[in-house]
């Protein structure tokens, strides 16, 4: 049995897609289940057989909201900034940033709005290791 | 569904010997005190508690202790021991620890204490909180709670706050339920109305409106700044021993009828139902290991750090119809006077975040009640039975208790 990922470099390894512009999921190579958040054994089938798969990239707004104050040390300088809750299409969930809409704020976005993930420079994201979303809109590629 | 408690068979009965009881509690007032120290808070309250069940320390053969969020010092030490120094219990105690789960701690707590009274582990045990929030330091707690049940390698770079896991639970609950900015703000001044009526609470001489409510500062949308818990300074303790060793201290005392719980996540990110949360399965497991039915209960404490906590847990306990958990508060239904009075001591938002303490607050409210022990203008009339709900971390579970007042023979 292969051990592709070592117990330590979990996170490492998503940061990496994320830095290369790819949002990644851990999948189970055993029962081929998707994973997230990434974990040390498959949380279905206990193998430790895994590997990642780039994700499509598009998923459902369960929920969001706009921090305007109050941020955890260090986060003082990005107020005001937008969080979201995401169902991906592969049916696995995870807590993004949310870029904003055309007028600067987050007003665009709904409850169960369609929206795509939305790389970020690599600089950006080794100072903050984030997954980015915006919204889908009308006239966007599918 | 499977079922994780034990079943009703094999608990103790009622009237059981062994069946295990609450026979006293005590609170400290709630709020800001910087010159109350955390032991001394402790030990006051391990006092009053022990008062109230007519016990003296050499009663208590165990200690649990609540843990504390207000700094990495205090999270560390070994408390619950040097509680049993600070009560003179050197020798005699058999057994001092923490139990944890965040602001659900205090139910767990009650199951771990009944757990061992009914299985002849313990005889009587002090289950210890206090908190020092209003006068801790601010930088320290607010980096203790972003690391408090948030992951710190998937989730920590977003920025993400407790207010923001706030704003998230109710943006999705406003969606669902099409609950207005007037009406969760209602749930706040609801709460202000019981917490009038505590001589414990933070906010007992501070009106509070709507307008008020919506005219505050948006810190994480939808919640506005008065529809943040208040953090605060506070202590509770509670006594709980069997029924044996209950009957000839007070008139009453009161009995566990069922408890259920349900974990739903770690992340909030990771709940596939937001909007509903664990409250639904955590009642059923209730409603199924004691037998009762909503419409068996008089009243409820229900956790509720933001509006929107306790109205997914009323919808999903069944205490209103589903969707309408703020239009029932904002309706007066749960005010002082109303039909099924909700969280009468004011709860988190207006009683005081006291940390874990919150729920255990809530807890001892609901105990206090049940013994017809409150203050005359708070007291519900001729309560029997409530329920308690609890929920920790980012309301990572949903932990319901339904008690009891049995009488007795004895004491007061």
């Amino acid at each position: 049995m292969s051990v592709e990922i070592p117990l330590s470099g979990l996170a490492d390894s998503f940061n990496q897609g994320l830095a290369e512009g790819r949002l990644l999921i851990q999948s189970c190579n055993k029962c081929g289940k998707p994973n997230m958040y990434p974990r040390y054994r498959c949380p279905f089938c206990q193998s430790n057989d895994l590997g990642w798969r780039q994700a499509t990239g598009r998923g459902v707004l369960l929920t969001y909201t706009v921090v305007r104050a109050v941020p955890p040390l260090g986060f003082e300088d990005d107020l005001p900034y937008a969080l979201g809750s995401i169902r991906l299409e592969e049916d696995v969930q995870l807590l993004a940033r949310l870029e904003p809409g055309d007028e600067g704020d987050w007003a665009v976005y709904a409850c169960d709005a369609t929206v795509e993930f939305a790389p970020r420079p690599a600089a950006e994201i080794d100072k903050r290791p984030v997954a980015w979303f915006r919204l889908v809109g009308e006239d966007a590629p599918s | 569904m499977t079922e994780t408690s034990a079943t009703a068979s094999l608990r103790v009965p009622a009237g059981a010997p062994n069946d295990p009881v609450f026979i006293g509690v005590g609170e400290l007032e709630s709020g800001r005190f910087p010159d109350r120290s955390f032991i001394a808070a402790l030990t006051e309250v391990a006092i009053r508690a022990l008062e109230d069940a007519t016990m003296a320390p050499a009663d208590v053969d165990t200690i649990i202790l609540i843990p504390n969020l207000h700094s990495f010092d205090d999270q560390a030490d070994l408390i619950f021991s040097r509680m049993v120094e600070e009560l003179g219990l050197s020798r005699q105690a058999k057994a001092s620890f923490m139990v944890h789960s965040g602001g659900s701690t205090s139910d767990n707590a009650v199951r771990v204490a009944s757990g061992l009274i009914a299985a002849g582990h313990a005889r009587t045990v002090l289950v210890l909180q206090a908190e020092r929030w209003g006068s801790a330091d601010l930088s320290e707690m607010v980096t203790m709670l972003t690391a408090n049940g948030i992951p710190q390698e998937w989730e920590r770079a977003s920025g993400i706050t407790f207010n923001a896991v706030g704003g998230l639970i109710t943006q999705r609950y406003m969606y669902e339920s099409g609950s207005t900015p007037e009406e969760m703000a209602s749930v706040c001044v609801a709460l202000r109305e019981w917490a009038k009526l505590n001589p414990n609470a933070m906010f007992r001489n501070r009106d509070l409106t709507v307008e008020q409510v919506l005219g505050s500062k948006m810190v994480s949308d939808p919640i506005h700044a008065l529809e943040c818990p208040p953090l605060a300074d506070g202590a509770a303790a509670f006594v709980m021993t069997s029924a044996e060793n209950a009957a000839a201290r007070r008139d009453a005392a009161v009995r566990i009828a069922g408890s259920g719980g349900c974990v739903s996540h770690y992340a909030l990110a990771q709940d596939t139902d937001i909007g509903a949360l664990g409250w639904k399965i955590a009642g059923d497991r209730a409603w199924k290991q004691s037998g009762w039915s909503p419409s068996d209960l008089q009243f409820a404490e229900v956790y509720d750090s933001y509006a929107a906590i306790t109205t997914i847990a009323c919808e999903g306990l069944g205490l209103c119809e589903p969707g309408e958990g703020a239009r029932w508060f904002a309706s007066g239904a749960t005010s002082p006077g109303g039909d099924f009075p909700m969280n009468t001591n004011g709860g988190l938002l207006s009683a005081g975040h006291t940390g874990v303490g919150g729920g255990m607050a809530l807890l001892i409210e609901g105990v206090r009640q049940l013994l017809h022990a409150a203050e005359p203008e708070r007291q519900v009339e001729a309560v029997e039975r409530g329920l308690i709900g609890g929920t920790g971390g980012t309301y990572m579970d949903a932990q319901v208790l339904l008690l009891e007042r049995v009488e007795q023979g004895g004491g007061r």
